[in-house]
This record gives structure tokens, C-alpha cells and sequence, in this order.
């Protein structure tokens, strides 16, 4: 059971505060309430700032989580509300205004991002989603890297108390108490989610509460709007974590003083009388009357505050106004990190004969190679280590053993968790390379997918400041008579994703290759390992001990001229048996390119041989209809139409699911006999 | 049966309410009532028995009058005073701190010396938590307009009568 009941220690009161410390306090609060007041002018006179959810209400917590953060040992995660927290956590007056009305000088990321979503990396600030609650994972995932390193600090993660109705916070949560992290997870309670009262989004009116079941978890309870109650709060759980080693739940009981931001309207769904009572309880007025009840700040010192706050907001105004908006050229500026580059093997190809490898030795050599050549390697999923077992299909086997427990780890069944743990790991340091098995089967990668997309955003969001390290496993694809839920091939959706890099390679070699340039690369790439060919003897090749296969590198696997046809993973194979079936039978001379890569796409090698042949035919097992080879089809349509015999025809599934009987799975996914008879049609063309 | 100093907001509703019914049940040269807004460390020392107006509010907080009024308390010596605290809460909507205001400020005042009287039975109410609770008692009167406005002028009689055997 969670650590409910231990005393808070009061470290923090008006009449103990040492009176510097109250002045900064309220010049913070008093800056920050002008800047919160100001944004809205800035959407009225159509300068930007579009989005502002205001913070009025919430001043207690934020100061206090500010104030606690310390950005060389910390790490913050704050929310989209948090204009007060960053301010309080060393962000400038102009930094916010630079954010809010999306200027290239924007710290979080040169304007990049929606405005009211306050970074600053270079201060371990983070730049998060607009996916309320979803950087909790991140901040779990930075915990971990603070225990793999012994960082001596704490991750503050900030969020509504709405957003814990999200089942990644629990995973997050969960995660950080199994894994016994330092976390501090902050929840602003203000009573809503937009208009939706605590009463619709969980039983628990203290939502905290709903996670008291857990170990290794401590909840405090604090008043988010009283400014000594939330620094002893912050105080006691940032030393208690550290202390610890285990998280804690910080709840902070707020008031909302305006409507959720400006496109709401909370007249519609707040009544007069509470509206009125929840200005009573404006946290800064409740501030104020302290500081001069206990004769701590004079009216006058207030008021000189006040004056200062003024000519200060003035000026971080005129300097966002004259402050340079982002170029429209830089648009394609930090999609992705750069790849590492080899040097040896330029175009992934090798001459190496002799002892051949299976895919799936293939892979575990690699893996384990990189792992000894960077000690900053770590690999988890389900399944990923016990014992003898090394994975769901083995492909780890022997790690933990090699490398140890704390690099190679079992993750909870949440994929979602593998994935966002992974994000923040990555936060903690640029030389960390990570590799998740993002699932059993890539058929469970979906739940993963709001942090998925969320990982493709960092780097160009935060305008190159944040490159997500990781490398996702995924076993893919059928022929294993798996039926709807391991057969699937999810490849058509990520790649429609800028920011990632998509890997499906068919032999060992290239297997190897790919890992390895994945694993030394920065970015985030997917991996896509076909799982009926990791024992197959005919995607087993001689494997290179250093070998590299740079990413957007097609391979030609047999040259020709009557027909291209290109393929990845799976139907590779059966490309290759079909056209030589056809050679040896018909004379047909049929070149069959493996792409390797799908993001980056080697469009120059496709256009190459569209360009010789003539006529193209692309085959993958994922469902013709919506499937990755509308991409390249599109592409030879629109480059090298002139230079077309025929048309562009596409081979792949039908478009259903994959039945469980062989039956059916035989006339879903395409074989060598299907593709045969396409490339008779098409060469006859 | 020495003066009461009735302390509650006057800008209050239902708790003025409740002091008015209190103040009735009481000779009007027995008892003052003083506005919680306004009161000082004077006002709330100038008696030795003393009935606090405290609702809940929020997830279980003080009112700010009564909040912002703590850190003087902390500072007094209550040695010899006998304190009573009635507040209102709501079990249905509220059950996670029902009433916890009444626990809240007695805990602080017990710090600085005071004994707190007219604890009340919980037997009637229904709800999951309350600082108010010490064993099977509340630690002052609980009142519900919410759901059981009813019993409060049998609540209050009954509790100004056992105020009258407790206090100074």
C-alpha cells in the first residue's frame, strides 16, 4: 500500500520565510499572473498565442514546483498550463512571450509547437505533447535512466487531475513504483477536464487516491492555492523521492479562476455562485493578504513589485513583437537526426562467403555487438529476459546473462509503457541508444501508437534540441498461421509518420546491417523483423562481423531486364523464387530489388530500374489496398511515367484480416504462385 | 458558565445559519458572535470558551478566513480554553472529507494548548473518511444541509446542551 499517513515537515510558513525569499516568491507570481492576464490580448489583436490556458488558480503549486526543480540535478515535465511553473523554474518573462506568440526564438522549440506549451531543454525543461498526461511516461522513463546512472535529483512530472483518467498515467505510475523511481508526479486538481466535472472522470474525488494500492508510492495532499502549503509539499516529496528511491504522488487541490482556455467558455457549465466563490480563493490575493496581515511586505513594497512586474512585461513584449518569426524554408529542418554513416560498407552490400547465418542469429550476434561496443546500450519488452528465455521469439537470448539485469530488462505488458519509458530514457542523456521490443507481435504495437507518434514529433518539435535514441523491434508479418492478431504487417501506418526511420529487411545479412546502423544511429527507427524467416533456412546468408547497411539503401537480389519488381521482408523470397521459376521456364529475365528501407526509400534505385525495364510490379504481404506500394507506385508514376511499358501493378493481400486456418491464410497473403502469374501479365503487357 | 465567543464568517450562509440557532439556544448575555473575517489574535484570546464556525471546503480545506488566521494561532497559548467547532459538509457528494475542516482546526488548536470539547456521536451519518472522526466520534458537531438538513435543529439543541456541561 501507498505511504499515506507521514507528517509533512513544515519547512515553510508566512512568519518563518525569510523575507528575500517572500519578495521573490511574489514577484514570480505577480509577473506570472500579468503574462497569464496578457496572453489573451495577443490572440485579440491577431498576433498569435491562439491557444492559452490560463493558470490563474493553480499559483500555490506552480511557484512551488518551480522553486524545488533544480535544473542541474532536475528534470521538469510540465503541462500545458503551466506558464507559472516554467516561470517560477527559470524561464524569462520574454521566453514566454517568445513561446506564446510562436517566435523562432521560442526556447521550446523556435515556434514549432502549439503556444502555451512552455520549454526549455537546454534547462531539462522538457517539450512535451499537447496528449494530456502522456509525458508521465516520459518522466518515469527519465527516472530510469536517474537509477541506471545514480543521478542525484529528482523528475517532476505535472499534469490535471483530469489527464489521470488516462490509462498511460497508471502505466506510468505503476511502472515508476514497481521500478522503485524517483518521480514526483504533480496532479493540479481545478475540479475539471474543459467542462467535464471530477464527478465524470472517476469516482475518487482525490483522484490520488485511485493509486493508493500501490508500494513503493508516497501521496501527499496539498493546498495547490496556498503558497506554504505547496512548497512543503514539493519540499518534502522532491527529498522523500531522492531519499527513497520510489516516487510520489504530489495532489494539489486547485481552483480554476477563468475557463479552460480561450476557446471555452465556462459561463456555459460554471453557475454565478461559483464563479464567485473560486475568485474568493484567488491563491495570489490570498498571497497578498498574508505578506501585509503578518506584516511581512509592506503595501508599498508590494506596489513597487507591482511597478516593476509592469515595466518588465513591457519589455519582454517589445521584444517578442520585434523578434524574428520562423523561416517557411526551415520547415524540412530537423525531421530527423542524421543517420550514423559507414564508412565500410557505403552501399550495405558485402562479398563474404562461407558460414551462413540465420535471420535470427543474425540479429542476436548484433545485438549483442553493440551492446559490448557501447556500454550506453539498453534493450526491454515483454517477454525480453528470464532465465533461459530471451524474448517471445528468442532473439535476445543470452543478453541478460551477458549484460545484466539492468540493461536487459523484462517490461510489464503496456506497450504503451515500453515505448514512452523508452522517450524519456533517451531525455536523460543524447549518447543513450535504446532498443524496445515494442510488442509480442507488432500486431500488439497499437496501444503503443499515441506515444509512437508522439517520438516522431520530438526532434522537429523541438526544433532539433531532443532526438529520441531508440530502435523498435517489431515481429512482423504471417505465414505462421497466426490469424488476425500475429500476422499483421503495420508497416503502411508508421511510414505515413514523419520522424522515424522503417526498416523490413528479408536475409540475415541485411538483418545484421540494419540493426547495427539503427543502433549507432540517433533518431528513432523501426525494425521489422519477419518472423517467419528468423529459422528459415533461405533467408540465412555469410554475415559480416562489422557489417552496415545504411539506411535508403535498396539491394538488388537478382538483376534483369523485362520487369522490376520490388519487394521487402517476406515476399523478397518469394519474388526471387518466381523469377527464377520464370527464367528457367520462360526465359524471362526479371531484376528483383529488396528495398531494405521504406522511410527513406531509395527512390533512385526504383527509378533506376523502372528506368532500364520498363515495367514494375511491387509485391508486399501487408494489404495491397492503403500498403506501402501505393507509395512507390506513386512515385514511378510521377517520376518515371515516360519511361512506363505497362502499368505499375501491386501484389499484396487482400484487403481483410488474416484468418487463423491455413485455408483461409493461404488466400489472404500472397504467395509465389500469385506473384508468378503477375509478372506473366505484366511482362505479356 | 463563563462567555462564549461565537466566531463564524458573517458572510456565510449556512454557517451563519447554524450560529444564529446556536446563539438561540443560549442566554443572549452568554454568548458573542464575531465575525471570523475580521477576528485577531485578541478577539479569539478574550474568551475562554469558544464555538468556531467551520465548514469544508473544497477536497477538505479550511476556509481561507479560518486558513489565513492559522499562523497567529500558531503563536497563542490556549492553555485553559475550552473550544467547540461545528461545520457542514456533505456525505454524498463529499464522502471523502466529510467535515474534515472540524478535525483540521481542532488538531490545531489542541497544539497550542486548548481541549477541545463537544465531540458528537457518528452514529446517522454515512461517509468514507473524515479528519473530524476520533475513534467513533467527531471531534465538534457535523452538520449536512445537503442530505440531512432536517436533523440540524435537534443536532444543534442537543449539542448546546451538552456545550452548557462542558465548557468553562
Amino acid at each position: 500500500m501507498a505511504y499515506t499517513d507521514i507528517p509533512v515537515e513544515i519547512k515553510f510558513g508566512i512568519k518563518k520565510t525569510d523575507k528575500e525569499i517572500l519578495k521573490k516568491w511574489y514577484h514570480l507570481m505577480a509577473l506570472g499572473r500579468a503574462l497569464d492576464n496578457r496572453a489573451p490580448n495577443y490572440l485579440k489583436q491577431a498576433i498569435g498565442w491562439s491557444y492559452h490556458a490560463p493558470y490563474a488558480g493553480h499559483d500555490g503549486i506552480q511557484l512551488a514546483i518551480g522553486q524545488v526543480f533544480d535544473k542541474k540535478t532536475d528534470h521538469l515535465y510540465p503541462y500545458y498550463r503551466d506558464l507559472l511553473t516554467t516561470l517560477s523554474a527559470g524561464l524569462t518573462a520574454e521566453e514566454i512571450i517568445y513561446n506564446g506568440i510562436s517566435k523562432d526564438t521560442d526556447v521550446a522549440g523556435g515556434g514549432r509547437h502549439m503556444s502555451n506549451h512552455f520549454a526549455k531543454p537546454e534547462f531539462n525543461i522538457h517539450n512535451v505533447s499537447s496528449c494530456t498526461g502522456n509525458h508521465t511516461l516520459h518522466a518515469t522513463g527519465t527516472g530510469r535512466a536517474f537509477n541506471r546512472y545514480k543521478q542525484n535529483g529528482v523528475v517532476i512530472s505535472s499534469q490535471g487531475e483530469s489527464s489521470t483518467s488516462e490509462g498511460y498515467v497508471f502505466e506510468a505510475i505503476n511502472g515508476a513504483s514497481n521500478e522503485k523511481l524517483p518521480v514526483v508526479f504533480v496532479f493540479q486538481d481545478n475540479g475539471y477536464g474543459i467542462s467535464v466535472p471530477k464527478k465524470d472522470q472517476t469516482a475518487n474525488r482525490k483522484a490520488a487516491n485511485n493509486y493508493s494500492g500501490l508500494k513503493n508510492l508516497r501521496i501527499i495532499h496539498c493546498n495547490g492555492k496556498d503558497v506554504f502549503d505547496s512548497m512543503n509539499a514539493m519540499s518534502e516529496a522532491k527529498a522523500w523521492a531522492i531519499e527513497n528511491q520510489m516516487p510520489v504522488i504530489v495532489h494539489a487541490n486547485c481552483v480554476r479562476l477563468h475557463s479552460h482556455s480561450n476557446s471555452d467558455k465556462h459561463e456555459l457549465y460554471r453557475d454565478d455562485n461559483e464563479l464567485q466563490y473560486t475568485r474568493e480563493y484567488d491563491p495570489l490575493a490570498k498571497f497578498q493578504r498574508l505578506l501585509t496581515r503578518y506584516n511581512r511586505l509592506s503595501e508599498e513594497e508590494i506596489a513597487e513589485i507591482d511597478e516593476e512586474v509592469k515595466a518588465e512585461v513591457k519589455a519582454a513584449h517589445k521584444k517578442g513583437l520585434a523578434a524574428p518569426d520562423p523561416s517557411p524554408d526551415s520547415i524540412f529542418d530537423f525531421v530527423i537526426a542524421e543517420p550514423y554513416v559507414s564508412e565500410k560498407y557505403p552501399d550495405g552490400t558485402h562479398q563474404l562467403e562461407g558460414e551462413k547465418k540465420k535471420l535470427i542469429e543474425g540479429i542476436n550476434d548484433t545485438l549483442k555487438a553493440e551492446f559490448r561496443h557501447n556500454p550506453d546500450t539498453y534493450i526491454w519488452g515483454q517477454d525480453i529476459a528470464n532465465k533461459e528465455k530471451g524474448g517471445i521469439f528468442n532473439v535476445s537470448k543470452g543478453m541478460q546473462q551477458e549484460f545484466g539485469v539492468g540493461r536487459v530488462f523484462n517490461a510489464p505488458i503496456a506497450e504503451d509503457f515500453i515505448m514512452g519509458t523508452a522517450n524519456g530514457m533517451s531525455r536523460f542523456s543524447d549518447k543513450i541508444r535504446l532498443v524496445v521490443e515494442g510488442a509480442e507481435f507488432a500486431d500488439y504495437f497499437w496501444p503503443a501508437m499515441e506515444q509512437f507518434v508522439e517520438t516522431t514529433h520530438d526532434y522537429w518539435r523541438s526544433k532539433g534540441q531532443f532526438s529520441p535514441n531508440i530502435t523498435v523491434r517489431l515481429a512482423s508479418g504471417g505465414y505462421i498461421g497466426g490469424g488476425l492478431y500475429h500476422s499483421q504487417n503495420i508497416e503502411a501506418a508508421l511510414t505515413s509518420l514523419p520522424g522515424c526511420r522503417i526498416v523490413y529487411p528479408s536475409f540475415a545479412d541485411d538483418a545484421a546491417g540494419l540493426l547495427r546502423t539503427s543502433m549507432r544511429s540517433r533518431g528513432l527507427t523501426v525494425f521489422m523483423e519477419p518472423k517467419a524467416l528468423y529459422q528459415a533456412p533461405i533467408a540465412a546468408t555469410p554475415v559480416p562481423d562489422d557489417f552496415e547497411v545504411p539506411f535508403g539503401k535498396a539491394r538488388t537480389r537478382r538483376e534483369g531486364k523485362d520487369l522490376s519488381v520490388f519487394t521487402y521482408g517476406n515476399t523478397t523470397h518469394m519474388c526471387l523464387e518466381a523469377a527464377n521459376k520464370l527464367a528457367k521456364e520462360k526465359n524471362f529475365d526479371i531484376e528483383v530489388i529488396d528495398l531494405r528501407s521504406l522511410l527513406p526509400l531509395d527512390e533512385e534505385a526504383i527509378l533506376s530500374s523502372v528506368k532500364k525495364t520498363g515495367k514494375a510490379l511491387i509485391v508486399h504481404e501487408d494489404k495491397v489496398f492503403a500498403g506501402f506500394g501505393g507509395e512507390v507506385a506513386s512515385t514511378i508514376n510521377e517520376k518515371a511515367f515516360e519511361y512506363l511499358d505497362g502499368p505499375v501493378r501491386r501484389i499484396g493481400s487482400t484487403f481483410t484480416p488474416v484468418g487463423f486456418n491455413r485455408i483461409l491464410e493461404k488466400a489472404i497473403l500472397p504467395n509465389a504462385e500469385k506473384i508468378e502469374k503477375a509478372m506473366i501479365d505484366l511482362i505479356a503487357y | 458558565m463563563k462567555k462564549i465567543g461565537l466566531f463564524y464568517s458573517f458572510k456565510t450562509n449556512k454557517t451563519a445559519l447554524i450560529a444564529k440557532k446556536i446563539a438561540e439556544n443560549f442566554d443572549k448575555k452568554e454568548i458573542d458572535s464575531i465575525d471570523a473575517e475580521e477576528v485577531t489574535e485578541d478577539m479569539f484570546t478574550a474568551y475562554d470558551n469558544l464555538i468556531l464556525g467551520c465548514p469544508t471546503w473544497f477536497d477538505g480545506e479550511l476556509p481561507n478566513y479560518w486558513d489565513e488566521f492559522v499562523p497567529a494561532i500558531e503563536d497563542l497559548d490556549l492553555k485553559g480554553k475550552k473550544i467547540a467547532i461545528y461545520g457542514n459538509g456533505d456525505q454524498k457528494g463529499y464522502p471523502e472529507n466529510f467535515c474534515d475542516a472540524v478535525g483540521l482546526m481542532a488538531g490545531i488548536l489542541e497544539k497550542q494548548g486548548a481541549e477541545i470539547v463537544g465531540f458528537t456521536s457518528a452514529d446517522g451519518y454515512t461517509f468514507e473518511s473524515s479528519s473530524a472522526l476520533r475513534n467513533d466520534k467527531f471531534c465538534g458537531l457535523a452538520l449536512d444541509f445537503e442530505n440531512q438538513a432536517k436533523q440540524n435543529n435537534k443536532r444543534v439543541e442537543d449539542w448546546c446542551t451538552q456545550l452548557k456541561k462542558e465548557f468553562n
